[in-house]
């Protein structure tokens, strides 16, 4: 399948060419290369230093220091860390559970069409962030807990992302050529539509990136998604909420990480549907995720 | 729509649309492109000019840059005079004003030019409402006038209805009324009639032609069609590369081409009223205009330059031959005629007798497939459409069946089913001694190695994500006789057999263009030598010298390789020249069949009678034909066939008995055809 | 027209059964459950047992459910862990809270993402259209509670204009007083909409401004300008209009972080509670109105669309 290897460096070159995507990936690459050599470059995040608490930013803590004490730049990067990997994890959860869902829909048709795609309509017709309390509320608290409950709720997007994709390649030729040659479903499937579908569940794992994000900082927010004393954004927006008055930057800060980390994503993820696409296609990968 | 009383045109008046030195440029993120360079045209009241053109010949951008309606990217120089009023640079109130009382367009595909939220009646008058020629409260009087003038039947209550509840001809109707609503004096038509069945196409060329001669406007016919031009345009102009390349009457372009393109067209286009022959393609690709050569744009494919100098230097200007004709040719003069007649430079094609084996190689009986329509909640059936309803039909080893109908026949449904891509309803379908219908994937495996499918589209036909060397070898992979056939060494042969370089192997398909992408398609067809091919509108979407080439190619390949074709198609010249014997279909069901000499010469069904006298011939001597037979209507949606003979509401014979019984497919008295008509014989 | 209504509401029951079956057997199916919540930790083994049969736990699940939704379908959602009020009664006190604010933030961001919209979509490629359409962008990948915390940091702590924290005042009974305490959280809501009304109503007045019939239009003569409003906008507001919908129905459960950040007490704000302190009852019922009401709100855009498109016929 060296054409995909092809067509793939082709869009990537096309993407890197758009200076807001080229900028969005090189800050990402920076982001993620802090939060891996955090320990190395010296952050502590989890020292505290209660006659040090709730200062502004200075030349010990550029960030300032939180409630305990503790270093917030320190935090943010540790918390780039935790974001991250739980995104990262959602996706990969969403899409290995989402497209072969969508696969099998779209090519089987029929009664196997229908039910998987109720279940997956009832995932959709709940808000994300009550689905994702929903889970939580069964699972517990716990990273592991914000990953599934985020993960699950990306899945209806694959399904329907991959199921669009059979149907609308089962209408082209070279996918019934293929049957006029006598290839099995399973040849169809897996070595004909699954390479034509790279690009559009490429493009939705990097959109999904940006919503995973958001809405695992949506739970810690609300007190419900990392438990501490792991540092995560979410969770130092709620507690910095509570000292505006005192140290405005607390909870400013890390918001600007998730917001900038939340646009970049969203932005490659356009740029991406552009390439792919001819338009941009993406609206909200789930527009209704608060 | 004949002209016998060809209107005289005064080329001594001022004309109506006069355009000089036309370049039009589009600008976008990548190189601009130059699709218009340097045209000058004149058109005159009470004519119709044809600009024939193939695609990326700049005959739309022409034709919409004179309207103004090219988007604002496009670069427009030079000067298009409207009625003595500037087009190019006017302002936006200017171009509105010409816009509808000047000038009125009619767009190729009626099923997009209309809005679909608006009532077609008020989108009719709209135009003359906005100009103030017309009061709001007196639009409904006005839009049914004008849907009465194009012979819009109960146009009281069509005027209400939305665009969705046309039939495609209708639009196509209602687009031309709103055209005309202001009696504008130029009407440019932009492949008016392409989208459409030729039974429909006639309706609406003849339409055309009549509001023409009654208005006394002037009609720039764009298109690609010969056969059109030839049945209605008074003047020619032949573009090629962004350029005219020829101008003068139908009846001298056609006779006595002055371009080398010109004669080259008509001899690589097949024709209904000629037999036999070879066709002889123009050699390349037409240019892109991103790629012109140097010189004279034609001159890579020219048979006259044959590589002069002079050719590759230096373009030649559009000079004046005599009287209005006009060529850019440095060696006009030159240009041979274009129909050879008796012997002439290509040699006719000798075909081997077909083989008379006692047992056909496919044997198709009364196949019926029907498409259930599930709706509500617990999918209920609530309709089927009977996409093939009983056809029949053989393939003899080696030979030819032409397989001819007009949209939603069911002829595609047909070959699908053969190939066992789409549910059979009954019937039996027996293939190489063997009954095949109904066999599971297992069963039609061993099938499809011996009958093999090409498709339409040669852009979707092949996977992007496979070289075409990997196309080609794909279905051996999957039948696991990669190495047993003879692997890369069969690759390579069956490259070279269908013209291609095995060089371009490594490449993939987006490297390659349509015709090239349909050999492509041939030579994997080909990869696991099947005994019969099922060409599917093979060269439907090329452009007529690229169609000579592929239909070349593959009488080749049937002579060489003894293949069986059964080739589906709506167009009844190319099937005239590649058959042995032809089916004609209507409404699901086979309505004729026999030597494509008889279908041709003596048809007996009155459906056949009036598809092959619909045909536009590419010939303008040929105007005195007997008179036409102008269907009425159009072709009843397949989920519900009228009762009886499917085609009695739209026949001149039917009487009671062919409402109330569908007629046997049944041997033809005194005709060695079969047919299934209550009423067979000849003439209308 | 009644009739199609009517099958769609029938249409709604098995959506709503399944729904609140598989809300159940995942809240009651797994180990230490309700029972939980309903002890305590330090409970004694014969106080659980004692709680359990009197809450009926120890029947199998599938018999729970069925007398969970018998009650539920006589309008008996049961009655709060936590506060011993009934859910019903619950709900009945946040429900209008949360519709005020979702509707404030709807037409909020209908007010700033049309004008946007169109002004890109005409301006096509120009440096407004890059302008606005790097907003829309901003305001859509911007989080909301980072937004709110903003607002709250400007309006509440810096200008001293507005309360830090909103409290639900009905429109009807005090429009001004309604804005003042609502103005925040809903502009939260709404610029973050508009991004989303922007992107997606520009995405299809720009398909529709390149449409064939537009072109048509233009060769009648018509101006640009009663081009877009009688040709191009009916036809681009049509796929909209499922948008908008989708977005107000969000609202109705989704706005859980907005209504946390201002303290305000809305659905969203409700559920969080009920699952931080395990109140099994009250996020059933939460949840299941949540959902119907996403249902009637997509069944109302479907009724519109029947006034809209001539093409589609119902009966």
């Amino acid at each position: 399948m060296s054409g995909a290897l092809v067509a793939a460096a082709r869009v990537g070159r096309r993407v890197i060419a758009k200076p807001g995507a080229a900028l969005s990936i090189a800050f990402l690459a920076g982001l993620s290369t802090l939060a891996a050599c955090a320990g190395l470059l010296g952050f502590d995040p989890l020292t505290q230093d209660v006659i040090r608490m709730l200062e502004g930013p200075s030349r010990d803590f550029l960030f300032g220091t939180d409630e305990l004490g503790r270093d917030i730049l320190a935090r943010v990067i540790y918390g780039a860390r935790t974001s991250l990997v739980t995104a990262a994890g959602a996706v990969l959860l969403a899409a290995s559970i989402g497209v072969p869902i969508g696969l099998m829909a779209g090519f089987f048709g029929g009664w196997r069409d229908v039910v998987l795609m109720r279940i997956v309509d009832l995932l959709l017709a709940l808000p994300g962030i009550m689905l994702a309390l929903a889970m939580i509320a069964v699972l517990g608290r716990s990273q592991a807990a914000a990953l599934v409950a985020v993960g699950i709720t990306g899945v209806p997007t694959f399904a329907r992302v991959a199921r669009a994709q059979v149907l609308t390649l089962r209408r082209r030729d070279f996918v019934t050529a293929v049957e006029a040659f006598g290839a099995t479903s399973s040849y169809s499937m897996f070595r004909t539509i699954l390479p034509n579908s790279w690009s559009p569940i490429l493009t939705q794992m990097v959109v999904l990136s940006s919503v995973a994000i958001l809405l695992e900082a949506a739970l810690s927010f609300l007190g419900v998604g990392i438990p501490p004393p792991t540092p995560s954004w979410g969770e130092m927006l709620r507690t910095g909420k509570e000292y505006l008055h005192d140290a405005p930057t607390f909870a400013v800060l890390p918001g600007l990480a998730l917001t900038l980390t939340i646009l970049a994503f969203d932005t490659i993820g356009r740029a991406l549907s552009t390439v792919i696409e001819g338009r941009d296609t993406v609206i909200a990968a789930r527009s209704d995720e608060r | 729509m004949h002209r016998s009383d060809r209107t005289g045109t005064d080329q001594t008046a001022a004309p109506v649309l006069s355009i000089r030195g036309l370049d039009v440029t589009f600008l976008g993120s990548g190189k601009p492109i130059h699709a218009v360079r340097g045209v000058d045209l004149d058109v005159f009241e009470n004519e119709v000019l044809g600009i024939v053109g193939e695609s990326g010949s700049g005959k739309s951008v022409t034709a919409l840059a004179a309207a103004g309606l090219l988007p604002r990217n496009a670069l427009i120089e030079g000067s298009i005079r409207l009625n003595g009023q500037e087009v190019v640079g006017a302002d936006d109130d200017t171009l509105r004003r010409l816009r509808g009382q000047d000038i009125g367009v009619v767009f190729q595909d009626p099923s997009t030019t209309l809005n679909p939220l608006l009532p077609v009646g008020r989108q009719i008058v709209e135009g003359e409402i906005a100009h103030g020629r017309l009061a709001s409260s007196a639009g409904q009087a006005r839009a049914v006038e004008l849907l009465r003038e194009v012979d819009i039947a109960d146009p009281d209550n069509r005027a209400l209805q939305y665009p969705f509840q046309f039939s495609g001809g209708m639009r196509q109707r209602a687009v031309i009324a709103m055209a005309m609503a202001g009696r504008p004096r130029v009407i440019i038509a932009d492949e008016p009639t392409t989208a459409l069945d030729v039974t429909v196409q006639a309706q609406v060329l003849a339409l055309l032609a009549e509001r023409q001669k009654q208005t006394g406007a002037a009609v720039v016919l764009i298109t690609h069609d010969l056969g059109v031009v030839a049945e209605v345009a008074h003047r020619v102009a032949v573009m090629y590369g962004g350029r005219i390349v020829e101008t003068g009457t139908v009846r001298e372009i056609f006779s006595q081409p002055r371009h080398p393109y010109t004669a080259a067209l008509l001899r690589s286009a097949p024709r209904i009223d000629v037999t036999g022959d070879r066709l002889d393609p123009i050699p390349g690709q037409p240019p892109t205009p991103t790629d012109m050569p140097t010189g004279c744009a034609f001159h890579p494919r020219c048979a006259i330059g044959e590589g002069r100098q002079k050719c590759r230097a230096e373009e030649p200007p559009l000079r004046i031959l005599d009287g209005t004709r006009r060529s850019a040719c440095h060696y006009a003069e030159e240009v041979p005629p274009p129909f050879r007649s008796g012997s002439g430079s290509v040699p006719a094609i000798v075909r081997p007798a077909p083989v008379s084996a006692p047992e056909p190689l496919l044997t198709v009986d009364d196949l019926r497939v029907h498409f259930p329509i599930r709706a509500g909640l617990l999918k209920r059936v609530v309709r089927t459409v009977r996409a093939a309803d009983g056809v029949s039909l053989r393939v003899a080893p080696g030979e030819t069946l032409g397989l001819v109908g007009e949209s939603g026949c069911g002829k595609t449904t047909t070959g699908r089913a053969i190939m066992g891509l789409v549910p059979t309803t009954s019937g039996s379908i027996r293939f190489d001694g063997q009954e095949i219908r109904g066999l599971d994937r297992t069963g039609m495996r061993g099938v499809r190695r011996r009958m093999q499918y090409v498709f339409q589209d040669p852009f979707s036909s092949l996977n992007p994500m496979l070289s075409v060397g990997e196309a080609i070898a794909e279905p051996l992979r999957i039948h696991g006789l990669y190495d047993e056939m003879g692997g890369a060494a069969w690759i390579a042969r069956l490259f070279e057999m269908v013209g291609l370089s095995p060089s371009v192997a490594h490449r993939y398909p987006r490297e390659f263009s349509g015709g090239q992408k349909q050999r492509i398609g041939i030579a994997r067809a080909l990869s696991l030598k099947p005994k019969l091919l099922i060409l599917d509108e093979p060269v439907a979407s090329l452009d007529v010298s690229i169609q000579a080439q592929v239909v070349n190619l593959l009488q080749d390949l049937q002579r060489d390789l003894k293949l069986a074709y059964l080739f589906i198609a709506h167009d009844l010249s190319v099937v005239k020249h590649i058959s042995d014997r032809v089916a004609v279909m209507y409404l699901g069901r086979v309505v004729e069949e026999g030597a494509k000499h008889d279908v041709y010469s003596a048809p007996v069904h009155p459906y056949t009678q009036a598809l092959l006298s619909a045909v536009p011939v590419v010939d303008a001597a040929t105007q005195g034909r007997t008179a036409r037979i102008v269907l009425e209507g159009e072709i009843p949606d397949p989920a519900k066939p009228p009762s009886g003979c499917h085609f009695h509401p739209r026949c001149f014979r039917a009487t009671d008995r062919c409402r109330t019984e569908a007629p046997a497919f049944a041997p033809v008295p005194g005709s060695p055809s079969l047919a299934a008509c209550h009423h067979p014989g000849a003439g209308a | 027209m009644i009739g199609f209504i009517l099958r769609r509401l029938l249409h709604l029951v098995p959506v709503l059964l399944a729904a609140s079956a598989l809300i159940f057997f995942m809240m009651y199916g797994v180990p230490g459950g309700p029972i939980g919540a309903l002890v305590g930790e330090n409970a004694t083994p014969e106080q659980i047992a004692e709680v359990t049969r009197r809450f009926g736990l120890d029947r199998p699940v599938i018999i729970q459910y069925f007398d969970w939704l018998w009650r539920a379908l006589n309008g008996d959602l049961g009655v709060s862990l936590h506060s011993r009020v009934p859910v019903m009664q619950l709900i009945g006190e946040r429900l209008p809270a949360t519709l005020q604010l979702a509707a404030a933030a709807t037409v909020l961001g209908l007010l700033i993402g049309i004008p946007i919209a169109l002004a890109s979509a005409l301006h096509q490629g120009s440096w407004l259209d890059r302008i606005l359409s790097g907003w829309g962008a901003l305001a859509l990948g911007v989080p909301t509670f980072w937004v709110g915390i903003l607002l709250i940091l400007l309006f509440a702590v810096e200008l001293r204009l507005l309360p830090a924290a909103s409290a639900y005042v009905p429109f009807w009974q005090s429009p001004l007083g309604m804005l003042r305490a609502t103005i925040l959280p809903a502009a939260t809501l709404g610029l973050y909409v508009s991004g989303i009304f922007a992107r997606f109503l520009r995405g299809s007045l720009i398909a529709e401004l390149n449409a064939d019939y537009v072109r048509t239009a233009r060769s009648k003569g018509l101006s640009e300008g009663v081009i877009v409003a009688r040709h191009v906008m009916r036809n681009a507001l049509l796929p909209f209009i499922t948008i908008v919908g989708i977005m107000l129905a969000g609202f109705i459960g989704g706005s859980v972080v907005t209504e946390a950040v201002f303290t305000y007490p809305g659905m969203g704000r409700l559920v969080i509670q009920a699952i931080s302190s395990r109140d099994y009852p009250l996020i059933q019922g939460s949840i299941l109105v949540i959902l119907a009401i996403y249902i009637l709100i997509n069944l109302m855009v479907d009724v519109l669309y029947v006034y809209i498109d001539p093409r589609i016929d119902y009966d």
